[in-house]
């Protein structure tokens, strides 16, 4: 204790002297005490980080129930002869194999729930356990009113699968365009567990921590919606920590393996594979030490100052990889729109710069950082040659080599209350050189875009697969506005004064 | 030394210097960012202006004040100002809450009444700057400095139907042609891109038909200018007013409408399309009609049916109103005995904007979970 002054928490007379010397100022006491933690145990340099382990892991809590109606059936549908029995055993059961798969909680209610007074209980109960997410399987067309209930007295997102043979368009119309609720009107299973992703992904983004490179400031803040913690960290930070690490025996292993994977090696050396290796530990140990998932850089301007001798492209992909989202050139939405093809569609993209073709009206999406492992993280990696840094002929990025023909989708979070959402097919993956730009160079034909010169936003993510209703499931579920880039063009022909 | 020791360290250290009426001013901090200031009368000082919390009300007086820092969960740093106003216990609690990416300080006030009796009492926030007060908004220029929630702006004094948002009326803009409503000439338009916004109050729940009328005068050539039509209850209606009707041709669409969130207004919002030449929407004339009337849109539109209207609104002429009835920032309230009342609002903080409540997923509980998880993990680095 602090004799002269009394305060029973002092710990000793320089602290308690410090305290009050700020409390004295009269301004920021709280900022004064609490701004300068003591630091954390940051992993050695030698330490072999497991990057499996800097994906964030949340519990994912989802109540479930059977809607019907008192049995027997008689009329109505889905009808008499339709096996509710049958078909509930059938729906537990894959119910539980997708929470398996996905890792989430399932609290389903033991018997189905048929009238109002069940409703009303489990709505109280809902209220107070908290849920991130509710299941509904509706087992009768008179169910339907119960839904907006539900979703209005909990506010808990809502997802609901009305099999084949319980719901007409009528039914749908109110419900299925209600924010926070995701009406599934099918006998797909798959789809009711992309909802699950939707809620698992949601999590994903409130318990993930992404690191902001760039500038000069230290604090902390939060991504409205999301959910997701934005630390912002000195950019010097980076290339501080990456001059301390040394080419490890994981280093070695990875640039070895780097180059064994490539197809075909044009500029990089030995050194810059080693050097893109050490920038991925390094990113790996910077992300361990500040209990970060993912991050987002100042790259350009790191390569542009000389302060490190490689680009982190190569470092990124690997992380990409490995489902950790890693942004380029501190554009943290685009980091956003990377960890949403991670967190809900559990493969990685990149995020790029659009050209658009006007010959052929196409858009030439490039960037250096492509993942490769772009069927999904536990699919066969798409084949990469091993290239530089184009810009900066430094360093080692990938040539991600894209599969002519198949569909991709381009997202983009535009803040975190907008969403752009467009598909296409790539049709070509274009040398560097005879073009210039960025070393994956992925040629894209749009859908449901009169002239690709409107395509809307830049540094949208490309990721493989039609994804289209799967993101606009998320973004109604969550309350996120979706755009599409114009489907005819608004520009006039012609000059202009 | 760990987050919570700084925490009682603070607090005690505070306590000890200031003595039994409390803390002169207390920071309100959020790590990284920069600290607004609340002082012991009740006011917050942020970059722009101060914010001070009063009441009024019969036979209230300011009687004795303190102000602590205290910490919200044992975690989050705030300050709590409290105030007697006679029967009337006023209690301000403020944070920041780690908003991206400026952050944005959170006031609680809270109202008591203690004296055992029903009371009327209006509480004010009366900013040092010249604000344009909205309903759910007060700018200091573009900058929103600070917001109302939309569970507090049903406090704020208003009007049966206005304007929400604050957009350029243009007076004899549009030259219809035909036989039309006056009203027709007259427009507001959303600059730069902000929706055109008006409420009108109706019973909770019910229904009514909306009857927005447009005229583009501006632009000879279809597919420069769309708008995208929201009416509470009805199901949005992208429309394109020279492809539908012509230049200088006034046009009429008819929705049905219902006050879906029991709120007891219904609103209307003509926005901007993304990726349209001219984003700048713009409104001409707004009919409400009860349910029961039959209406024949050219009737409308010539403005015969106005006198059955329950809300005719020229937009951008002379009789057009902000929904709001008082320029300043007042809320009266009704306190039962020994009611308790919380209102929150938002404030801007160093270099950074409040959020706009419509537009927002922030709540209350979402930014102070937010605030508390920040503290947690930046004591754990």
């Amino acid at each position: 204790m602090c004799q002269q002054h009394q305060c029973g928490s002092c710990f000793n007379r320089r602290e308690c002297l410090k305290m009050i010397s700020l409390a004295s100022m009269g301004t920021g006491l709280f900022t004064g005490l609490v701004e300068t933690p003591a630091p954390s145990e940051a992993p050695a340099v030698t330490d072999v980080i497991d990057v499996r382990e800097l994906r964030p892991k949340p519990e994912v809590r989802v109540a479930a129930s059977f809607l019907e109606m008192p049995r027997p059936y008689w009329l109505g549908w889905p009808g008499t002869t339709y096996d509710l029995d049958g078909h509930q055993r059938e729906y537990t059961a894959l119910l539980r194999a997708s929470a398996n798969r996905l890792g989430i909680q399932v609290d389903q209610e033991a018997q189905p729930l048929n009238s109002d007074a069940t409703i009303d209980a489990w709505i109280k109960k809902l209220i107070d356990t908290k849920p991130h997410g509710i299941l509904v399987i509706l087992q009768h067309m008179q169910t339907w009113g119960w839904i907006n209930r539900i979703a209005d007295q909990t506010k808990i997102p809502l997802i609901v699968f009305a099999p084949v043979g319980t719901a007409f368009t009528g039914h749908l119309a109110g419900p299925s365009r209600k924010t926070g609720v995701h009406v599934i009107s099918s006998l797909d299973w798959s789809a009711v567990e992309d909802g699950l992703r939707m809620i698992r992904a949601k999590r994903l983004f409130e318990e993930t921590r992404v690191l902001w490179i760039r500038g000069n400031e230290r604090n902390e803040t939060v991504v409205e919606r999301l959910g997701t913690k934005v630390r912002a960290i000195p950019r010097d930070t980076f290339n501080q920590e990456f001059d301390k690490q040394p080419v490890t025996d994981e280093v070695r292993d990875l640039a070895a393996d780097l180059r064994k994977r490539a197809i075909k090696i044009v500029e990089p050396n030995e050194q810059d594979a080693l050097n893109a290796m050490r920038a991925h530990v390094t990113a790996k140990r910077l992300l361990k030490a500040e209990g970060a998932h993912a991050l987002s850089m100042d790259c350009l301007g790191m390569v542009g100052a000389r302060l490190v001798p490689t680009p982190p492209c190569a470092a990124w992909t690997l992380l990409q990889d490995a489902g950790i989202t890693a942004g380029c050139e501190a554009d943290l939405f685009g980091a956003m729109s990377l960890m949403m093809t991670s967190y809900l569609l559990d493969r990685p993209g990149y995020m790029n710069d659009p050209v658009p073709e006007t010959v052929h009206n196409t858009l030439i999406a490039a960037h250096c950082t492509s993942g490769t492992r772009i069927a999904g993280f536990d699919q066969k990696p798409a084949d990469y040659i091993l290239r530089n840094h184009s810009e900066s002929a430094l360093g080692v990025a990938m040539q991600v080599l894209w599969p002519e023909g198949q569909p991709v989708t381009l997202v983009r979070f535009n803040g975190p209350n907008e969403m752009i959402i467009d598909t296409g097919k790539v049709v070509g993956n274009v040398q560097t050189p005879p073009a210039g730009g960025c070393r994956t160079s992925v040629e894209i034909e749009l859908d449901n875009i009169e002239d690709s010169r409107d395509t809307l936003g830049f540094h949208q993510v490309v990721t493989l697969g039609d994804h289209r209703r799967v993101l606009e499931g998320f973004c109604q579920l969550y309350g996120i506005k979706v755009t599409h880039s114009p489907r005819f063009s608004t520009f006039e022909y012609g000059g202009q004064a | 030394m760990s987050r919570a020791m700084y925490l009682l360290i603070g607090i005690s250290t505070l306590a000890c210097c200031c003595g039994a009426l409390g803390a002169e001013t207390v920071g309100l901090s959020s790590p990284g960012l920069p600290p607004s200031q609340f002082h012991a009368n009740g006011v917050l000082a942020e970059d722009w202006g101060t914010l001070t919390v009063t009441l009024t009300g019969d036979g209230l007086a300011p009687g004795e004040q303190r102000l602590e820092a205290v910490a919200l969960e044992n975690v989050v740093p705030a300050a709590r100002w409290s105030a007697d106003f006679g029967q009337i216990r006023l209690q301000v609690t403020a944070y920041k809450a780690p908003v991206y990416p400026q952050g944005m300080d959170v006031l609680e006030v809270q109202l008591e009444e203690t004296g055992g009796e029903p009371r009327s009492v209006t509480l004010n926030l009366q900013p040092s700057a010249q604000l344009g007060v909205g309903l759910s908004t007060a700018r200091l220029g573009n900058r929103v400095v600070l917001s109302i929630p939309l569970e507090t702006q049903r406090f704020l004094e208003t009007r049966d139907w206005g304007y929400v948002i604050d957009t350029t009326p243009m007076p004899g803009w549009a030259k219809p042609e035909g036989d039309c409503d006056p009203g027709f000439a007259n427009i507001r338009a959303g600059m730069g891109g902000i929706p055109i916004r008006y409420r009108f109050r109706v019973e909770k729940g019910g229904k009514v038909q909306v009857v927005l009328g447009l005229c583009e005068s501006f632009y000879g050539q279809a597919g420069i200018r769309p708008l995208l039509c929201e009416v509470e209850g009805a199901r949005p209606l992208l429309v394109d007013p020279v492809a539908r009707w012509g230049q200088h041709k006034p046009g009429a669409l008819l929705f049905t409408a219902s006050d879906d969130d029991a709120d007891g207004w219904v609103t209307i919002t003509i926005r901007p399309v993304p990726g349209a030449r001219d984003r700048n929407p713009i409104l001409n004339v707004v009919w409400v009609f009860p349910t029961n009337v039959r209406l024949n849109l050219n009737k409308v539109i010539s403005g015969a049916l106005n006198d059955q209207a329950r809300y005719y609104v020229d937009v951008g002429g002379k009789k057009d109103q902000p929904l709001l009835l008082t320029e300043g920032l007042r809320f009266p309230l009704e306190l039962a005995a020994g009611e308790k009342r919380t209102l929150t609002f938002y404030v801007a903080c160093a270099g950074g904007q409040a959020v706009v409540p419509e537009l927002t997923a922030w709540t209350p509980e979402s930014l102070f979970r937010a605030a508390r998880e920040v503290w947690t993990g930046w004591a754990q680095r």
